[in-house]
């Protein structure tokens, strides 16, 4: 005989129980007592099961080796760890299988009316599922679509339907009196099921309607209180005529009325296609109002509370049941509502409506929710094995895995100041724009003027909004009169694709896009031995400071752009990506006795700071217009029109307390972040810091947000001195070396 | 293990009807025509292309990885993919697979021809991970 | 009877009138601690709290609990500082038992660029009064010994900023706690009483038109959440404001054992549990714009996804209850308290989905503004017309995880 293990005993079952007739079958109580209705509404089964607490034992069926622990009586059940690790996969949950399920019409209840509506639907030519927990399809929640969750012991299968009809039928009403809580009771039908499993009741005796088969002694009159004996109920006590007879019995079955099991339409969204059918839809007459015993046994809360809570004012039906907690348990109302709504109908003379319902109605664990949610997917440049294969360590950005550096990022710092460097910049955004109307789309685009831009030349542009914030920043690349280049910050590329996809259709404009931000990897070769590192590698033409040229360099076609962001001489080679590796290895060999070495995220943002350069989204904020960020130089408001312009305009007269400042200090450089004082007062903060070896102290960028801008203020407890960037090199003769 | 080789081919960006001249074309067998939008093409296997409009933008394309799968590879996939699948054939569908931003060249498999799985370059890994 | 019942004070309610020197729009905790700090400070109770539906209907009921300070500009740090002050005697002010559980919160960082966040945060918190420290992994480890720092592989934890003061309060009492105190000082608090529009005498605003009759006042404020663009909108005010879903879910009740409150400024996604042992887990707000209170299997799934990558002791956990409300958020992603700039009209907005926190502050700081004319220091930055000086108080950053 098979067997399942409650609270560390053995119990046998007979096939087909479920764990909780198995456990009634011993003779045992699932839980602590309660009236036990063994159709999934009540919380009264509920017990751990293989470790996961809240399980309604009526609705598992027994399995061999099944773990069945009770809660314990008072307070909550612990929480065990789940065996499964927690394993670095995606989905993380892939050992639960998720089906999807498209469906024309889902039928949830298989009873009568439920039988109905797919003969129905049958006849009319749709395809029906039906489903019903009885055949292990619990209904978790009904969510937009419609989709039905359902929960299978096997799996969680998600339909997507044309059409849901809920034909759940009616629950039966739970007993409220003194000791409704004891074991021993149950509902009619219950009854009749443990009768049919073939569990001995004892001596039953019926009170209300009673069951159809099992065997009982049916007491007329109402419900008055069931008395206690050893823990279990021994005796109900029956009001008739005004008289109260007392009757001794070992299980209770209550025939009370019903109730609608309506949860999941009142769940659903009301525009959605979802019928209820059946005894769901009835109307039933509310149970009259409670007197005595325990209400909601989720809360464990009791009439006395009701009354308590009237009492003191909370008088709406979702304030009764904020105030007591009633009907936010486990069972989401199903015992306690139609008895909560009879108590305000009596006290306020008028029914309310039920609440309303939310998901889920039979609960699903968060593993279970979980099945198949993928997590998002981090990008690889074509390098990345370059870069592991160096050292590096790496780092999410943008989006991206980045080298955040190769173990020693003063090194790759020196590298580029004094020597030649590789940094992977293939993350950067890269649109190829071309078509009449070009030009006048990135006039309209940018705040700089672009007509004048010459095949072959490049210009740096700010990236505003509306609002004449900054929101990019990158490279105009002109290849022909109407064609273009555009580079975008690796983390800003996504938002700048669209932003220019929106525009160029808001405007009509004629322009084509090609995105190339994943089909280009791009490496920038910096320092001031880059431009004799390349030309080593065939690159014997080299454009100068911002103009840009196609090439051929170690055999790779490249289309070379000279610009600087480290300060150095640079040279950004954008190529195919499935080369990349290949140019990378040759420009890394044919630089070894030049020093070249690759630098991370770590030296660069070091590097770019000496120069003052700004990073958008480091130093730049949310509100940052050229102005605060002293890059008017960027701006030509002499232009008719471009976005941001009249935001700009209105604003420029406008009283502003904000800007980005340099600022240096003796010794290290302060943690970015750091608050910057002045008299005492917080004033700013730092926005990006370095400590600079090459100039052997701190220095930073930072935000000032207080009149009059004082020349020194405090950082770390140290002062600092406002100062002008660039910190390195003013003039930038290095960069057009 | 699927292998996610680069794909070597064309992408053109132009007028949808100059595409649409290139979509109804016929095509040595080699050649796979994908169109990622209607100004978007991909065109895998031939070597020149000539397309009409002075503005069209002509470039080499190695930034997709992609694989041929067998019916069973295909199933494979498509276990996958949590949106339904179009019925008609050939067709190019794109969205998640396996979480990954991802397009399938969906060919009938009673011309004996394969369908082909296809993502960009920098997502190839997570992607065959996540279909191991 | 239950300690839950028995500690709840009463409300008392009261017979509409049809003036008031203040009607107050919205009887969430914002309109509420508004009326019950112009009773209790100020001795203004000839006040109407309205409310379309039941008190605390809206976010206010809804939310989940978390009382932080930790933001990343001076302006909000201080004054989500205060709000924490006054949550810490607001139980011993009010007699009301509110839940109050200082816990502390863990942001956890996975990347460089988020190191570096929190890392400021902690600087600037510490400075502006709202004690946070970074933490590293095993740190952050002993504070929560659930946590997975590998963060399944996937989501490896770097460090964290541990902000010790953090606290959660039981949301609705908190609403009543208010409502208590101001009615028993008089004020009335109309329920089922919706606002359909405003009373105009020119361009002044004189009070509102509610189903149940006008009711005019001297001075109108609006707080009524998600739907602030409707009430703007009778006083053809354009508000920088968008009405988003946020939803949140719980779990069934267990046995004490998370000690914080996790978030995480990747994915995004927090935890607490309550005092009835239940698992409080929400995420960032749905993207698209919209009033809709139902929720999403979506929502379900990537918040569960995420968060059991970082507390793997979570999967086995049943969910008991979703849901969802529709936040106010500014363009900011900072409040807009103050005058309106149409005559008799004042706003409490744009408290997104981190206004429960800011309760006590907002309430107690908009009161002052209505009985003295005069905008107390700590709302001054908070004001609507900001916007138009482009003086905005970017803090998004600070949003996501409540
Ligand atoms: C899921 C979720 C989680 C959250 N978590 C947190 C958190 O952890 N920490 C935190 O600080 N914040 C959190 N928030 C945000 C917080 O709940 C809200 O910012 C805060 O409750 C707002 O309070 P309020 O009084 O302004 O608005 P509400 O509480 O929404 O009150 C507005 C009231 O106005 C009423 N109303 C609307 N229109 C009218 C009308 N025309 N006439 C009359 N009455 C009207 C509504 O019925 C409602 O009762 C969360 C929000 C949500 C939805």
């Amino acid at each position: 005989m098979s067997r399942i293990v409650v609270d560390g005993r053995t119990i046998p079952y007979e096939s087909g129980d479920s764990v909780a007739m198995a456990v009634l079958r011993a003779g045992e109580h699932p839980h602590h007592g309660g009236a036990l209705c063994l159709a999934g509404d009540c919380p009264n089964c509920v017990c751990e099961v293989d470790g996961i607490a809240y399980v309604r034992t009526c609705q598992t069926p027994a399995k061999p080796g099944l773990v069945v622990r009770r809660h314990p009586e008072v307070g909550a059940p612990e929480i065990r760890e789940p065996a499964q690790p927690n394993v670095a996969r995606s989905p993380a949950a892939a050992h639960i299988e998720v089906r999807r399920i498209e469906t024309d019409v889902v039928v949830i209840g298989a009873g009568e009316s439920g039988r109905i509506a797919e003969a129905e639907a049958v006849a009319a030519g749709r395809a029906v599922t039906v489903l019903d927990s009885a055949d292990g399809n619990e209904v978790v929640a009904i969510y937009g679509g419609p989709t039905v969750i359902v929960r299978r012991p096997d799996a969680m299968v998600h339909y997507n339907a044309n059409e849901v009809v809920v034909a759940t039928g009616a629950a039966e009403i739970q007993p409220v009196c003194p000791g409704n809580t004891l074991i021993g009771i149950v509902t009619a039908r219950a009854a009749d099921q443990m009768h049919t499993a073939g569990v001995d009741l004892g001596v039953a005796v019926a009170v209300g309607t009673p069951p159809q088969t099992a065997p009982c002694m049916a007491v007329p009159g109402s419900l008055v209180r069931i008395v206690e004996a050893d823990g279990k109920l021994s005796a109900v006590v029956v009001s008739h005529d005004g008289n109260e007879t007392t009757t001794p019995c070992d299980t209770l079955i209550v025939g009370l009325g019903f109730a609608p099991r309506d949860v999941l339409s009142r769940m659903a969204a009301p525009h959605l296609p979802v019928r209820t059918v059946g005894q769901a839809a009835e109307r039933f007459a509310l149970p009259p109002c409670p007197t005595a015993g325990i209400v909601c046994p989720c809360s464990k809360i009791g009439v006395d509370d009701l009354d308590g809570v009237w009492d003191r004012g909370f008088r709406e039906l979702e304030l009764v049941k904020r105030a007591s907690l009633t009907g936010t348990g486990t069972c989401q109302g199903s015992v306690c509502v139609p008895h909560l709504r009879a108590f305000i109908a009596e006290r306020s003379g008028a029914i309310p409506e039920p609440f309303t319902a939310r998901p889920a109605t039979r609960q699903i664990t968060l593993a279970e929710a979980a099945a198949d949610v993928h997590t998002d997917v981090f990008r690889r440049s074509p390098l990345h094995d370059e870069h592991l294969a160096l050292g590096a360590q790496l780092d999410r950005f943008g989006g991206w895995w980045r080298p955040w550096n190769y173990g020693d990022h003063v090194a790759e710092y020196w590298a580029v100041r004094e020597a030649v460097s590789l940094g992977d910049v293939s993350t950067l955004g890269k649109l190829v724009l071309s078509g009449p109307d070009v030009v006048e789309l990135l006039e309209r685009l940018y705040p700089t003027t672009v007509a004048d831009i010459k095949p072959g030349r490049s210009r740096y542009v700010l990236l505003l909004n509306e609002r004449g914030h900054l929101i990019d920043d990158g490279m105009i690349c002109r290849e022909t009169d109407s064609k273009f280049v555009l580079t975008f910050t690796s983390g800003g590329a996504a938002n700048a694709e669209m932003w220019v996809r929106d525009w160029i259709e808001t405007w009509g404009l004629r322009v084509h896009v090609l995105d190339q931000t994943m089909s280009l990897a791009a490496i920038n070769v910096t320092g001031p031995l880059a431009g004799e590192l390349l030309q080593r590698v065939g690159l014997a033409d080299q454009p100068s400071f911002l103009h840009h040229v196609h090439a051929t360099v170690a055999g790779v076609a490249c289309h070379v752009m000279r610009l600087s962001f480290t300060g150095e001489a640079s040279f950004e080679l954008h190529h195919p990506a499935d080369r990349s590796a290949e140019l990378w290895r040759a420009l890394m060999a044919s630089g070894r006795d030049l020093g070249v070495k690759p630098h991370g995220l770590q030296a660069l943002f070091g590097l770019r700071l000496e120069k003052g350069h700004v990073i958008v989204g480091m130093d730049s904020e949310m509100d940052s217009t050229p102005r605060r960020l002293n890059m008017d130089w960027a701006v030509k408001m002499d232009k008719p029109d471009f976005l941001g312009r009249s935001a700009l305009a209105r604003t420029a007269d406008l009283p502003d307390e904000r800007r980005l400042f340099g600022f240096t200090v003796e010794g290290a450089a302060p943690t970015e972040g750091s608050p910057i004082f002045s008299d005492g007062a917080i004033v700013g903060h730092v926005a990006s810091s370095f400590t600079s070896p090459l100039l052997g102290h701190g220095i930073m960028l930072g935000w000032l947000k207080h009149t009059p801008w004082p020349e020194q203020v405090q950082i770390d407890g140290r002062t600092a001195t406002v100062a002008r960037p660039p910190f390195y090199d003013p003039e930038g003769l290095r960069a057009r070396a | 293990m699927l292998a996610l080789e680069t794909l070597h081919g064309t992408r053109i960006v132009a007028a949808p009807e100059a595409l649409d001249a290139l979509d109804a074309a016929t095509w040595s067998t080699s050649v796979t025509v994908l169109r990622f939008a209607p100004d978007d093409v991909f065109v895998l296997g031939a070597e020149t292309i000539s397309i009409s409009g002075e503005y069209a933008i002509v470039e080499a394309e190695s930034g997709f990885v992609g694989c041929w799968l067998t019916d069973e590879q295909l199933a494979h996939v498509a276990e996958h993919i949590d949106w339904p699948l179009p019925v008609e054939r050939p067709v190019l569908v794109q969205g998640f697979v396996a979480g990954v931003p991802a397009k399938i060249w969906l060919t009938s498999s009673a011309t004996g021809e394969r369908s082909l799985l296809l993502c960009a370059a920098p997502y190839a890994c997570e992607l065959t991970e996540r279909l191991a | 009877m239950n300690e839950f019942v028995e500690t709840l004070l009463d409300l008392q309610w009261h017979e509409p009138k049809s003036t008031y020197d203040v009607v107050i729009i919205g009887g969430g905790g914002h309109g509420l601690a508004t009326a019950y700090y112009l009773a209790t400070r100020h001795g203004i109770t000839n006040v109407a709290v309205v409310e379309a539906n039941y008190i605390g209907s809206g976010n206010s009921g809804r939310n989940t609990t978390i009382i932080r300070a930790n933001y990343g500009i001076p302006e909000s740090v201080r004054f989500y500082q205060h709000s924490l002050d006054l949550y810490s005697t607001l139980e011993e002010e009010t007699g009301c038992w509110i839940m109050h559980a200082t816990k502390g919160l863990l942001w956890l960082a996975h990347t460089e660029t988020a190191m570096r966040s929190e890392r400021a945060r902690c600087l600037l918190n510490t400075a502006c009064g709202a004690e946070t420290v970074m933490v590293d992994p095993q740190a952050a480890k002993a504070i929560c010994p659930q946590l997975d720092l590998s963060g399944g592989g996937r989501y490896p934890v770097l460090g964290a900023s541990h902000h010790v003061g953090a606290a959660t309060a039981r949301h609705d009492r908190v609403v009543w706690a208010y409502a208590q105190g101001a009615m028993r000082m008089g004020v009335h608090v109309l329920q089922n009483t919706q606002v359909t529009g405003l009373l105009r005498d020119g361009e002044r605003v004189t009070g509102v038109q509610t189903a149940n009759g006008n009711i005019s006042a001297g001075v109108v404020l609006s707080a009524v959440g998600g739907n602030v663009t409707t009430i703007a909108n009778h006083a053809e005010l354009r508000l920088p404001v968008r009405t988003h879903p946020l939803q949140a879910f719980v779990t069934n009740g267990y046995a004490q054992s998370l000690g914080p409150i996790i978030s995480d400024t990747e994915l995004f996604c927090y935890v607490s549990q309550t005092a009835r042992g239940q698992m409080l887990i929400g995420a960032e707000f749905d993207p698209q714009p919209s009033y809709s209170t139902q929720s999403s299997f979506n929502f379900l799934q990537s918040c569960t996804s995420k968060v059991t990558h970082l507390l793997p002791f979570l999967k086995n956990l049943r969910i008991l209850r979703q849901w969802t409300g529709i936040c106010d958020v500014s363009a900011d992603f900072s409040p807009i308290i103050g005058h309106t700039g149409v005559d008799g009209l004042l706003i409490t907005t744009g408290w997104g989905t981190w206004g429960f926190k800011a309760i006590p502050a907002g309430g107690s700081l908009m009161a002052e503004l209505i009985a003295t004319g005069k905008t107390p220091p700590l709302l001054e930055p908070f004001g609507l017309d900001r916007f138009a000086s482009d003086q905005a108080l970017a803090d998004q950053g600070s949003t996501g995880t409540r």
